[in-house]
C-alpha cells in the first residue's frame, strides 16, 4: 500500500471543478507526495490522469471503483 | 407536425443524440471554457468537426430538396448580448443547454436545477416580465433579405454552394493538419489504426475519442433537421415541456427530443456504469447552477437559440447571426471562466 499524503474528494462537483481543484493541490504539495483523488464526473476522470502526466506528475493508479465513482492517485513530482 | 410522428422520430433522434452526448460528454461550456482554463482543445476539435459534417449535411439535403434552409436574420444586439449572457451562464450552470440536459440523465441533480432555471429563464424573456428587453434588443436588424449569411443576403440556390464548399475545405484541412500527424504517430508506434477486437467495449463502455463524437454529432444533427426540417434546438424543448403542463392539443416535437436525450444518455450511462445520483455538496453551487441557467434561458431566447440552435444550426448555414452569437458565446465563456477561475491564481 502507498501512503497517502493528502485526500481531494470532488464527489458531486463537475467540471471544471474537480480539474481546476486537482491543479491547484498539485500546485501546493511537495515532491513525493502522494495525492488521492475521489471523483464521480467521467470527463474529469478521463482527463485529471492525462493532465497530471502533462504536468510530469506520475499516475500511480487510476480505477473505477463503483458506479461513475473514480478513485485516482497521483505522485507528486 | 402529427404528434405520433413527432413522439416516436423526436424521441428515436433524441435517444440517439443523448447517447452520442454522454459518450464524447460532448458540452460546449467545458470545450469554449477550457481553450483558456485548461488549455484542452479536444471538445473544441469536436465541435469544430461536427461543423464541417453539418454544413456537407445541410448542403447534400438542400440541394435534393429535402430540407429548406432557414438562417437567421441578422439582429446585432441580440445575438452579442443574448450570446454574452449565454456564455456567462453556462459556465455558472456548468453546463451548456445541450449539456445540461444530458447530464440530468446521468443522474446529476445540479444539472437537472440549471434546466429548471433554464426553462424559467427562457419562459421569462419569451413572454413575461422579461419581454420588453429582448424585443427592444432585437428591433435592429441588418440585412434587407431573409437572413445576411456570411457571403451577402441568403440565396435558397447560391448559400448551399458556399456550404459545401467551405464544408469540403474544412475536411480537409482537418484531415491534414489533425488526421495525418495521428495516423502518423500511430504507424510509428506500430498500433494498429482501429482496434475492432474491443469494438462493443468502444461503443458501449468507454468515452469516445473526439473525432469521432465529432463526426455522430453531425450526422445526427442533420437527420434531425431532415426528419422535422428544422434546426434541432433544446432551449426551445425545455419550453415545449413547460407549455404541455399548460395547453391542450400541443404538439411537442422539440419536448420528446429533449425526453429523448434524457433517455438516451440514461442508457449509455447504465450501460458504462456511470449513473449515479449526484447532488452538489455545496447548496451555494446549486444556486450558482439555478442563476446560471436562468442566464442560458434569457440569452437564448433573447439570440434566437441556444448553442445547438445558433452553433451546430445557424452557424453550418453561414448565417451572420448565428456566427456572432457563436462567438459571443465564447468570449462570455472565457470572461466568467477568467472572473470565476483564474483571476484568483494570479
Amino acid at each position: 500500500m502507498v501512503d497517502i499524503t493528502e485526500t481531494l474528494d470532488c464527489t458531486g462537483e463537475v467540471c471544471p471543478y474537480p480539474d481546476v481543484k486537482s491543479k491547484r493541490k498539485v500546485k501546493k504539495m511537495n515532491s513525493g507526495e502522494i495525492l488521492e483523488i475521489l471523483i464521480d464526473y467521467p470527463l474529469s476522470a478521463e482527463r485529471i490522469p492525462e493532465t497530471m502526466k502533462s504536468l510530469g506528475h506520475e499516475v500511480l493508479s487510476d480505477e473505477k471503483i463503483g458506479d461513475s465513482s473514480w478513485k485516482i492517485l497521483i505522485k507528486i513530482k | 407536425m402529427d404528434f405520433w410522428y413527432a413522439l416516436v422520430v423526436g424521441l428515436i433522434i433524441g435517444a440517439i443524440f443523448g447517447f452520442i452526448l454522454q459518450r464524447g460528454r460532448f458540452c460546449m461550456n467545458s470545450a469554449f471554457r477550457d481553450i483558456i482554463l485548461l488549455k484542452e482543445f479536444k471538445l473544441a476539435k469536436a465541435v469544430a468537426v461536427s461543423l464541417v459534417v453539418l454544413m456537407v449535411g445541410f448542403a447534400i439535403f438542400a440541394f435534393s430538396g429535402i430540407i429548406d434552409l432557414a438562417p437567421k436574420a441578422f439582429k446585432p444586439w441580440s445575438a452579442i448580448v443574448g450570446g454574452l449572457v449565454f456564455g456567462i451562464g453556462m459556465v455558472l450552470a456548468a453546463g451548456c443547454a445541450s449539456g445540461t440536459t444530458y447530464r440530468v440523465g446521468e443522474g446529476m441533480m445540479g444539472s437537472f436545477v440549471a434546466a429548471i432555471g433554464l426553462t424559467t429563464g427562457a419562459l421569462m424573456t419569451g413572454a413575461g416580465v422579461l419581454s420588453t428587453a429582448k424585443t427592444y434588443l432585437q428591433e435592429v436588424v441588418i440585412g434587407e433579405g431573409p437572413a445576411l449569411t456570411l457571403f451577402g443576403e441568403f440565396n435558397a440556390d447560391l448559400t448551399p454552394i458556399y456550404m459545401l464548399i467551405i464544408g469540403i475545405i474544412g475536411i480537409i484541412l482537418m484531415l491534414v493538419f489533425w488526421g495525418l500527424p495521428a495516423i502518423k504517430k500511430k504507424r510509428r508506434a506500430n498500433e494498429p489504426l482501429i482496434k475492432f477486437e474491443n469494438f462493443t467495449k468502444s461503443v458501449f463502455k468507454k468515452g469516445y475519442p473526439w473525432w469521432v463524437t465529432g463526426i455522430l454529432i453531425g450526422i445526427i444533427l442533420t437527420a434531425g433537421y431532415v426528419a422535422s426540417n428544422g434546426v434541432v434546438g433544446i432551449t426551445g424543448g425545455w419550453m415545449d415541456i413547460s407549455l404541455w403542463f399548460t395547453t391542450q392539443n400541443s404538439v411537442m416535437w422539440a419536448g420528446f427530443i429533449i425526453f429523448g436525450i434524457i433517455l438516451g444518455a440514461f442508457v449509455s450511462a447504465y450501460i458504462a456504469g456511470e449513473f449515479k445520483f449526484r447532488v452538489p455538496k455545496d447548496g451555494f453551487m446549486i444556486l450558482k447552477q439555478f442563476i446560471g441557467g436562468g442566464l442560458m434561458g434569457f440569452g437564448a431566447v433573447t439570440a434566437m437559440g441556444c448553442n445547438i440552435t445558433n452553433i451546430l444550426g445557424g452557424v453550418p448555414q453561414l448565417s451572420l447571426h448565428s456566427i456572432v452569437t457563436g462567438a459571443c458565446i465564447m468570449f462570455g465563456a472565457w470572461i466568467a471562466a477568467y472572473l470565476l477561475f483564474m483571476w484568483r491564481d494570479k
